[in-house]
């Protein structure tokens, strides 16, 4: 079956953003197909690479970013959300004149029509947030 | 492909930016010729009422947003019956030009009849 999950919970803030990942990782091994996971609301902070949790706490960001390299996955997140709370690409940041970017690797901006072609495209839209 | 999409708007309109990042995604899905249909229900039903002065909290009115959904086709709005009544509010106070309102008295039938809910 084909999943799509949408993130709006802030990795170390809320339960969500390690449900999510654990969700993912479940459903891929179970041989599911994850289509897509749009990153929106305060959920764009799961994208960026200056997380940096003690050594003894789960680390949300490399977890996707290693599960993106396994399988290939499409992590989206919303270039609108992001901006709004500065999470910017180098191209994003150079274009405001932002003095650094943050994106992590493996994640991409992209705008809200992806989250909206992954309803159409998805068998099962599962989302998690407050 | 065509899907039947719900739209569950939750979240009071100024305490918290998913009231208004959720209408964003609403009017995206609509302009891609995917409108959804819109229930309001727990304080999203605050999102609706009328005379909103967001300016005096330096805020952008969540009401430009529900009355553009009109453009797009969408006429019609659902909002849970109970949700309202219990903050003490009824139909009257919550008008958007050319735009019905219709209560729900059983959101979970409702919501159980789409393909595909997008909760915000």
């Amino acid at each position: 079956m084909k999943f799509t999950l949408v993130i709006f919970s802030a990795p170390h803030s809320a339960e969500g953003a390690a449900s999510a990942l654990r969700f993912a990782r479940a459903l891929l091994a179970s041989g599911h197909n994850l289509y897509r996971v749009f990153f929106y609301g305060d959920g764009v902070h799961n994208a960026s690479a200056l997380e940096a949790p003690p050594q003894d706490e789960s680390h949300i960001v490399a977890g996707w970013q290693a599960l993106q390299q396994q399988h290939q996955l499409d992590l989206v997140v919303c270039i609108a959300a992001a901006q709004r709370r500065g999470l910017l690409s180098a191209s994003e940041a150079e274009r405001l004149g932002k003095p650094a970017a943050n994106l992590a690797a493996g994640f991409e901006l992209a705008g809200l029509g992806q989250l909206v072609d992954a309803v159409v495209y998805s068998d099962r839209l599962v989302t998690f947030g407050d | 492909m065509s899907k039947s999409i719900l739209a569950l708007c939750r979240r009071p309109p100024y305490g918290d930016a998913l009231a208004r990042e959720g209408l964003e995604a609403v009017l995206a899905a609509a302009a891609m010729e995917q409108a959804p249909v819109l229930l309001f229900m727990h304080d999203g039903v605050f999102q609706l009422l009328k005379d909103q002065n967001a300016k005096s909290i330096e805020q952008k009115s969540v009401r430009r947003n529900l009355e553009a959904l009109s453009i797009f086709g969408i006429d019609k709005l659902y909002v849970c019956q109970h949700s309202l009544e219990k903050r003490n509010l009824n139909c009257g106070q919550l008008r958007l030009p050319g735009i019905a309102i219709e209560l729900i008295a059983d959101p979970g039938r409702f919501i159980a009849a789409f393909d595909s809910v997008l909760s915000f």
